[in-house]
């Protein structure tokens, strides 16, 4: 091969190289979950954060997985992500609309509140037709009832809620079958519960992985993987900005 | 070097050979001096606990032993570079080298002595501190001398029968079990100072390594498997525990920090804890030294009982649709 072919193979062997590498960083950039900013929404030193829970996620090449919806404080819409931002020294008051059925937890220690603002949250049931009175709630049994879908962990912080599902096997059967679970989707009144706790953020900002403890990633190795690990689904991050 | 010492010797000649020696002791004597001494007490991971201080005595051995090695590779790359240098236009090739039987016994007998000590000294280190706070398996054959494993139900301190807390790495948190203050478990881990504790480490999950740096403790944390560490934390204070194991995308995530308390302290903290935990430690499966999902009675009756066919909260069969 001559001196100018080789040089050529070269350059463009190396241009290859570059713009895999570039391809791959932008592909993965580019599918990391948007984030819900609540900064702005804060006042009197609380702020009011919105998720859902889902089946299936619809809205993905990945119909089957299970996972988290957050409302966008702008829109009012239920965008898939599981990223969201808080101020810090703050009162967060979290609402979960919970639309999944139910799943054991593989530890039962996370059957615990533990974290929140009085050691508790407070659940709501609705069937369907009628909801309950919101009650406080401090420990589920996930292996005598049906009684968790999923968990919201903060581990950083010390703080796990177990997300109450619906218990009647005609309610698990019924659920919304199409995400996020909404009016438009006329799915929102679907059986689920309401779970809301409150938190306080911390004083230094930085980011706060979290988490769902549920193996609820059904057909994965140890239940765990598919949406228990991939972020937009049943893991993602707050940060606690300043 | 013989070459190059005799080629400097004679009448009025530096005697490289002799100057190389003498230097080489006494640099090597006063670097052993400082290794051990001035740089020993921080090295890692420091005396926190029996197995950390064993970790730390057995690298500082090993340092010292090293010392004179590299103070005599140094010295006489120096003296090479500053005393044979070859000189401008010295075009002379050096002077051929010849095979010592003397040189060459000398160093095989050297270097196999040397090794075949620190295989002894290593084996020791191993031994005396308890498996030198690595995991031992399910049937640990090092024990703190003196302890025994007579109740798992409760525990006194300075007592011979030893302190156990299991260990469970899940992804991506870890607990901790106290099976002799009713079996609580919790997201802290406390250890009493000058307690000889037993660490049962396992996973509900995939494979996690647990590793209290300070504590000189590291054992891998496998599913279905009890893997037996040992230490005696020295003093109290913080330190920290992360995963060793690259067990998933928050593996990076997976660490938190420890507490060493006094045992008056500990004791209390075990109260405290007992029965703030009460209602949930009622739904925890009976205490066993491995976690298996496919075994515990429990796990997916709820399912069962209602027919869901969801996710059962166990271990899935392995010819269900979409493994990776």
């Amino acid at each position: 091969m001559s001196l100018p072919a080789r040089a050529v193979t070269l350059v463009v062997a190396f241009l290859l190289v570059v713009a895999g590498v570039v391809f791959v960083a932008f592909e993965f950039i580019g599918a990391q979950p948007s984030l819900e900013n609540y900064t702005s929404q804060a006042k009197d030193g609380q702020v009011n954060v919105t998720l859902m829970t889902t089946a299936q996620t619809t809205v993905t090449n990945k119909p089957d997985w299970v996972s988290y919806f957050i409302k966008n404080p702008a829109t009012g819409d239920f965008d898939h992500t599981t990223y969201f931002a808080v101020p810090a020294s703050t009162r967060v008051n979290v609402t979960i609309l919970g639309y999944d059925g139910c799943t054991p937890l593989r530890n039962p220690l996370w059957g615990q509140v533990a974290g929140t603002i009085g050691g508790v949250e407070d659940v709501s049931f609705f069937n369907g037709k009628t909801a309950t009175p919101a009650a406080p709630l401090t420990t589920f049994d996930s292996w005598a009832n049906c009684s968790v879908q999923h968990t919201f962990a903060i581990p950083g912080l010390g703080l796990n809620v177990p997300v109450a599902s619906v218990t009647t096997l005609k309610e698990n059967n019924n659920l919304c079958g199409t995400s996020p679970c909404t009016a438009a989707n006329a799915d929102a009144n679907s059986p689920h519960t309401v779970v809301t706790f409150s938190f306080m953020t911390p004083k230094t900002p930085g980011t706060y992985r979290w988490q769902c403890f549920v193996p609820c990633g059904l057909g994965y190795v140890d239940g765990n993987g598919g949406p228990m690990g991939t972020p937009g689904y049943m893991m993602g991050e707050m940060e606690v900005r300043s | 070097m013989a070459t190059e010492a005799g080629a400097s010797s004679g009448p009025g000649r530096r005697r490289d050979g002799l100057w190389l020696a003498v230097s080489w002791i006494v640099l090597s004597v006063a670097c052993c001096f400082v290794v051990a001494l001035v740089w020993g007490p921080h090295m890692p991971p420091g005396a926190a606990s029996t197995s950390a201080a064993g970790q730390q005595y057995s690298t500082r051995v090993l340092a010292v032993i090293a010392t004179p090695v590299v103070v005599g590779i140094l010295l006489y790359f120096g003296w090479a570079l500053t005393f044979w240098r070859q000189k401008p236009g010295d075009d002379t090739d050096a002077a051929p080298l010849h095979g010592n039987t003397a040189v060459q016994a000398t160093w095989i007998i050297a270097t196999s002595a040397i090794v075949l000590s620190l295989a002894v000294f290593g084996t020791v280190e191993l031994i005396t501190p308890a498996g030198a706070g690595s995991g031992e398996g399910p049937q640990p054959i090092w024990k703190p001398p003196g302890t025994t494993t007579a109740s798992a139900t409760s525990w006194t301190p300075g007592s011979k029968n030893i302190l156990q807390v299991q260990v469970i790495g899940q992804q991506w948190a870890w607990t901790y079990r106290y099976p002799q203050f009713g079996g609580f478990e919790t997201t802290q881990l406390a250890l009493p100072v000058g307690q000889p504790v037993q660490l049962n480490i396992t996973s509900l999950d995939v494979i996690h390594g647990f590793w209290a740096y300070s504590l000189g403790v590291k054992a891998d944390a496998n599913p279905d498997v009890n893997d037996v560490a040992y230490t005696t934390p020295y003093v109290t204070g913080d330190f920290q525990v992360r995963c060793d194991e690259l067990c998933g995308i928050w593996h990076g995530s997976m660490y938190d920090t420890g507490e060493v308390l006094s045992v008056a302290s500990f004791l209390k903290w075990t109260q405290a804890t007992r029965v703030r935990l009460a209602d949930v430690t009622k739904l925890l499966p009976p205490y066993a030294a491995t976690y298996d999902p496919t075994v515990v009675a429990s796990m997916g009756k709820v399912n069962a009982a209602l027919g869901l066919t969801g996710a059962g909260g166990g271990f899935y069969n392995p010819a269900d649709p979409e493994q990776p």
